[in-house]
Formats: C-alpha cells, sequence, structure tokens
C-alpha cells in the first residue's frame, strides 16, 4: 500500500547524456508507471546530443532548414506532444523532466509552468544571474530579448511529460538553424555567455535538483 | 441527455485555451478516458479525456482555434440517445459557462429574456468569437440545463477554490469531508462523487493512531512535516478526524501569535533614508548583476611612511598636510592611467565595455553612520596636493552633510579604508556601474620575511574587488601590483611637485 510519505517524495535522476528518443520513452514509461502507482514522482535530469524538436504548435517557419537540412547538419529532428514551438537541445544544456502528478500540486497548469520557471530563476541567483519571468512568454528571460531557459511541457490525465531545458555552457551557434520558441528577434544565452566564464553543469544540475525538491517534494 | 464538451479551465489564471487537434472524428466511439482532443493554455499543452462514454456526435470548435474557457467545443452523445437530443444541447448554450471578468451584456443579444439558471453565468466580456460560430437559437427557447453532475467553482473557507459537483458537495457535507483532502477526477480536476467514495474507503481502511488521535492520511502527513502535535489540533472531518483544513486553520492561529511574539521581541525599527535606500538597491544589484572576484596583496608601508614624513616636513604650513589615504588616491590615480581597461564599465544594454575618459575616484567616508562616497574628479596628471586638497574638501562637506549630489556622481573607481577601524583585511562590495573596488586596511607591524630571515615590518593589506564582466585575473592581479610598487618605491607619487626636487 502507498504510504503518504512514499507518495510525497520526489525522485530524482541524473542521467548522463541520453539521446533524445530513450529518455522520451523512460519518460513516457514513468508516466504510464505514476498513473498505476507502479512509481512516484520523478525528475529527469540530463543533457541530449544535438537535437531540434517540434511542439504542437510550432510554424512551418519557425525552423530556418528542412528536416533533411538539419539531419545533414548534426541535429536530430522530432516532433512531439508538448506545447511551445521549435527548440533544440544539446550538449552544455541541462535538461529536466519532470514526470508529475499534478493533482497533488494544485491541478493547475500555469500554476506548475509558474513553479518551473521560479526554481530556474531562483538556481540563476545562486550563479549571480538575475532573471526573470516575462509575462505572456513562459521560459526564463533576462529582459525582452534575451532567453536563458526554454519550457515546455504536456499533460495527459494531469500528468507531465517534457519539461525545461536551461543554457548552461553550450553552443548557442547550434540554435541559429531555429526561430527558438518561434518568438523572431529573441537571443538565446546561457550562465557562460552572460557570466563571461565556463559553468559547471553538474554544479547548475545539483542546484537545480535542490529547487525542485523544495518545490515538488 | 447528451454530453456537452467545454474547453476546461486548466488553471486559476486561464482566461482561454487553443485546440490543438482533434484526435477523434464526429462519429467516433468514445470509452471513458480516451483522449478525445489535444488542448494548449501557455506553453502546456493538455490532452482532453473523455468522462463519459459516448459517441461524439458534435465538434463546434475546430482544430486551431482559441476560445475562452467554458466554451462549447463539442457534444457528445451518450448511449442510447438520438440526434435531436444532440442538436438541442449543442444550441443550449455556446457561451462559457464559467463567469468571466466583468458582467456585460454581449452586443447584438437581446437581454434579460433567458430563464433563470441554476448556476448564475455571467456573460464574458468581450469573448472571442468561437470559430465556426454555432447556429444562435433565440435564447427564449433554451432547453433547461442538463442534469447530473455538473461542475462549478466554488469558493471553500480559506479561499482556496475547489471544484466538485452538486451532488458530491452536498455528500462531503453529509459525511464531514474536507473537500481540499480529496483528488478530483472530473473536468478541470473538480471532485465527483465517486472521488468522495473512494476517499472514504481510503478512510476506513486506515489503522488508528497508537496515540489515539485520529487525522486524515494528507492531515497525518502535513503535520509530520512541520512537526506540528496533533493534540492540540481538534478534528472536524469524518468521525472526528483531523483534516486539512482543520490544520490550516490551527497554523493560520499560529501564525497570528508568532507575529504578535516577534512584534515583543523587535525593540524598534529605524525609518530608511533616501541614502539608505538607494545603498540597499545599489549593493543588491551590485552582488546580483557583477559576478565578483577578489585579490589581495600584502604591501610593505616603512618607504610610505617615511615618505609622507619627508614631504609634510618639507612642505610647512604651505601645503595640506598628506595622510595614507591621499597617497593611496594618488597611488590609485596613476595605476588607472597605466591601466585603461580598470577605469571601464560593462554596460548590458549594448552589451559592450566602455573604457573611461576620465579618471573619478570615489572615497567611502562614514558620515554619522551614513556612508556616502564623494568623488575626486579627474585625478589623471593632477599631482598629490591638489589631489590631498579636493579630497580634503569633500570629506569636510561631508562631514557637514553639504554635499551636492554631483559631488558624489560619475565615480569610476573607488577606495574604501577601514584601516582607521583596526581592520586587518576585507573586501569591499563594487559600486555600480564601477567595476572594481580597492579595500584599505590598518598598517601595522607584522612579521615578515626578508631574504631569509624573519623581522618585523610595516605592513597592510590591499583587497581588490573585481567585476569579472570587466576584468580578468590576471589585469586585476597587474593593476594591483601596479598599486603595491607605487606604494613601496612611492617617490613617484610625489612627482610633477618640487618638495623633493628631485
Amino acid at each position: 500500500m502507498d504510504t503518504p510519505s512514499a507518495a510525497s517524495a520526489l525522485d530524482v535522476r541524473r542521467l548522463g547524456r541520453v539521446p533524445y528518443a530513450e529518455a522520451l520513452a523512460l519518460q513516457e514509461d514513468l508516466r504510464t508507471r505514476l498513473g498505476t502507482g507502479a512509481s512516484g514522482e520523478t525528475v529527469l535530469l540530463l543533457e541530449h546530443p544535438d537535437v531540434i524538436t517540434f511542439g504542437r504548435s510550432a510554424r512551418a517557419d519557425s525552423a530556418l532548414l528542412g528536416d533533411a537540412e538539419l539531419r545533414r547538419d548534426g541535429y536530430e529532428v522530432f516532433r512531439v506532444n508538448r506545447g511551445g514551438d521549435v527548440t533544440w537541445h544539446g550538449p552544455g544544456q541541462l535538461v529536466g523532466y519532470p514526470i508529475l502528478d499534478l493533482r497533488r500540486h494544485g491541478a493547475d497548469v500555469h500554476r506548475y509552468l509558474r513553479t518551473l520557471e521560479g526554481v530556474l530563476i531562483d538556481a540563476l541567483a545562486d550563479f549571480a544571474i538575475a532573471a526573470v519571468r516575462r509575462d505572456g512568454y513562459a521560459g526564463v528571460w533576462l529582459d525582452e530579448k534575451r532567453k536563458i531557459a526554454s519550457i515546455g511541457v504536456g499533460l495527459r490525465a494531469w500528468r507531465t511529460l517534457h519539461g525545461f531545458a536551461l543554457n548552461v555552457d553550450c553552443d548557442l551557434a547550434r540554435f541559429r538553424a531555429i526561430v527558438p520558441c518561434g518568438l523572431a528577434g529573441v537571443e538565446m544565452v546561457s550562465m557562460a555567455s552572460v557570466l563571461g566564464c565556463p559553468v559547471e553543469l553538474e554544479a547548475v544540475a545539483a542546484r537545480v535538483a535542490v529547487g525542485l525538491v523544495k518545490a515538488f517534494a | 441527455m447528451p454530453k456537452q464538451i467545454r474547453m476546461p479551465k486548466l488553471s486559476d489564471t486561464m482566461e482561454e485555451g487553443r485546440l490543438i487537434a482533434w484526435r477523434k472524428k464526429v462519429g467516433d466511439a468514445v470509452k471513458r478516458g480516451e483522449v478525445l482532443a489535444e488542448i494548449e493554455t501557455d506553453k502546456a499543452d493538455m490532452e482532453f479525456e473523455a468522462y463519459t462514454e459516448g459517441t461524439l456526435a458534435q465538434i463546434v470548435v475546430d482544430a486551431g482555434a482559441t476560445v475562452p474557457v467554458g466554451t462549447l467545443i463539442a457534444v457528445l452523445r451518450l448511449p442510447g440517445e438520438s440526434e435531436d437530443a444532440v442538436a438541442a444541447a449543442q444550441g443550449a448554450t455556446t457561451q462559457p459557462q464559467t463567469p468571466a471578468r466583468e458582467p456585460q451584456a454581449p452586443a447584438g443579444q437581446a437581454p434579460a429574456t433567458a430563464p433563470p439558471r441554476p448556476a448564475p453565468a455571467r456573460a464574458p466580456a468581450a469573448p472571442a468569437p468561437a470559430r465556426p460560430a454555432a447556429p444562435a437559437q433565440p435564447r427564449a427557447e433554451l432547453p433547461p440545463p442538463p442534469p447530473g453532475e455538473r461542475v462549478i467553482a466554488h469558493f471553500a473557507a480559506d479561499d482556496d477554490r475547489i471544484r466538485a459537483t452538486p451532488r458530491a458537495r452536498r455528500l462531503a457535507e453529509e459525511k464531514s469531508i474536507d473537500l481540499s483532502e480529496v483528488t478530483g477526477s472530473g473536468p478541470g480536476g473538480s471532485i465527483l462523487v465517486a472521488d468522495l467514495e473512494s476517499y472514504l474507503s481510503q478512510l476506513e481502511g486506515q489503522p488508528p493512531d497508537s496515540e489515539g488521535v485520529r487525522a486524515t492520511p494528507l492531515a497525518l502527513k502535513m503535520a509530520g512535516e512541520r512537526g506540528t502535535d496533533l493534540e492540540a489540533v481538534k478534528g472536524s472531518g469524518p468521525g472526528g478526524r483531523i483534516t486539512k483544513s482543520d490544520l490550516l486553520a490551527y497554523w493560520k492561529r499560529e501564525h497570528a501569535h508568532s507575529k504578535e511574539r516577534e512584534a515583543v521581541m523587535v525593540r524598534g525599527t529605524l525609518q530608511l533614508s533616501q541614502k539608505r535606500k538607494a545603498l540597499i538597491r545599489n549593493m543588491v544589484r551590485s552582488k546580483a548583476e557583477a559576478p565578483h572576484f577578489y585579490i589581495q596583496m600584502d604591501v610593505a608601508t616603512e618607504a610610505l611612511r617615511n615618505l609622507r614624513d619627508a614631504l609634510n616636513r618639507e612642505a610647512g604650513e604651505k601645503r595640506p598636510r598628506l595622510t595614507y589615504t591621499h597617497l593611496m588616491l594618488k597611488a590609485a590615480a596613476l595605476a588607472l592611467e597605466r591601466h585603461p581597461h580598470v577605469n571601464a564599465t560593462y554596460r548590458s544594454e549594448e552589451n559592450d565595455i566602455a573604457l573611461y575618459d576620465a579618471i573619478n575616484i570615489g572615497l567611502a567616508v562614514d558620515v554619522q553612520d551614513e556612508l556616502v562616497a564623494p568623488t575626486v574628479k579627474d585625478c589623471q596628471g593632477r599631482t598629490v596636493w591638489q589631489l590631498a586638497e579636493e579630497a580634503n574638501s569633500l570629506i569636510q562637506r561631508a562631514r557637514m552633510r553639504k554635499l551636492q549630489p554631483a559631488d558624489y556622481a560619475d565615480g569610476t573607481f573607488t577606495i574604501s579604508n577601514l584601516g582607521m577601524f583596526g581592520v586587518d583585511r576585507f573586501y569591499a562590495i563594487i559600486t555600480p556601474p564601477q567595476s572594481s573596488i580597492l579595500s584599505v586596511s590598518a598598517i601595522a607591524e607584522r612579521p615578515v620575511v626578508r631574504e631569509g630571515r624573519i623581522e618585523i615590518g610595516q605592513v597592510t593589506t590591499l583587497g581588490l574587488s573585481v567585476d569579472h564582466r570587466v576584468i580578468d585575473g590576471v589585469r586585476a592581479a597587474q593593476f594591483l601590483a601596479e598599486i603595491k610598487r607605487l606604494l613601496e618605491a612611492p617617490r613617484e607619487l610625489a612627482q610633477d611637485g618640487h618638495a623633493l626636487g628631485s
């Protein structure tokens, strides 16, 4: 029988660099198991190899290259059932996939998005980066133009899939094949590009993990 | 009665949703729990499930459209129902049922002819047109709303919005169930009678607490997390159990008590001056935006003392008496002249580094518990006596509180000196938008190693706090080394004057 304390634990798993398809399958599996009570709430923290994913509201012109050209340039390409437009994942970017039952956290989609943003903003503050929310544009921003983290989630029966991607110390040129989030004129930045020095992904992951546990466990 | 499917409210702040895609076609059989459509709000996609079995009879809102919460988006025909019933249900209400902000009659609609409804549905303020618009029927002919479980919003005592069907709400009242403890499985997380039944059966299986205190599993868990002793809490739930609401009310009372206690502990509060407010703002901004790093060097000060004494002896009454602060000021000015990249600032708007033309050095001064940093302007090319005169004048005016805003504006570098308070070493916080600050500590006799022997030497420790966006470690080290060199071999500090006749 599920005891209350077991239900409240959040299992944060640090994975290394995981191919997108593999991580997606793991998420789906965890979400199914969460639904049947076979496992509890989980967060996956990982990196992806170079990949471009299109959300359900991606516009046709959000990628500047066709799928074939993207693949030739070394990107994997996926179309996925999360909110948001197009985005890039790759080395040096901290990706987080919380698998949660939002009914345990207020059954409020917007509150969930704002909580994720808050966790990232708090973590960035610990690295002396003052980041903010932007009304109407989910994600974490430095100002009107510069975006440091993307958010996009998918829900089935209030159980979450997908999550966030925080640019820690990644090759920002890899964003150039797309119009991030379908927003022209947005500049993607990373913690390293803002601070002007290398940033350890591990250190950021540890900080983000603490924030997630505080927010959701 | 056919089931009306409406745009769900997935968040208290959700006002409209976008229908991304229909997963079922008109005529498709739908089982409970099957995904009907995908809906997006903000950056979240929700797979929208059917919670009754039936046949998708009509799609009212096409994929791609954005409509207000509560808008009729489809009609589901329940097993055994006819097409006619569907037409009636579809015409019933195309307006959102969830109340929007301001009551306001939409233009072109006959007001006040609609029959009263059990749930007061106010018209939305300027509703976005549902696409495609459903055929409008005269409102006077509206059939009564469908019976059965319908979701309405409800404000519980603690203002937390809980959604439940009226039947579930009645049952909850009968059985003293705290609705905030029940997980809803209806649309938008609303609570159904079935949810209450499973909640109750869960309670029945719960073993009594070892100490005889009975609380719901959720309340037990919450109390455990906060270390609350349940003995002190009164229960109002099923069988006198302590519920989440009981616990929240208890905590609220306790919190009020602790505020009272806190008020007793505070002796008084201090009103913040404008300067203090500006300082708070600046220091927080500096630490949040400017990534500081720190270096320090020990400086032997015997030569500096000898120079100061010699200069003051020769100058007599004609010139201001030189202090270590004046000599530090001159040394910093010379070093900044030689290291122009330190006399610079990072500009986030332009995303560049601006090199300052002038060298304006602020001197942090404490005046009756207030910190000010009047600025000695245009230090380049001026003699130590000129700098000393201006510094003295500024400090004197600061003590008399006669400084004008222009006197502490436009600094490009700051010196903070806590030497007179016996501080051995420290690092000051950079004053934005400057990119470094020199921390000067006490000059003291310390054991020093010279040519393999331990001697007593006069030493001070200089600290430099640096904004890494502008200055890297090597450049910071070179700059501080320049100051150290100027102070340890200080003849240059007196040049351009004639006191030494050099």
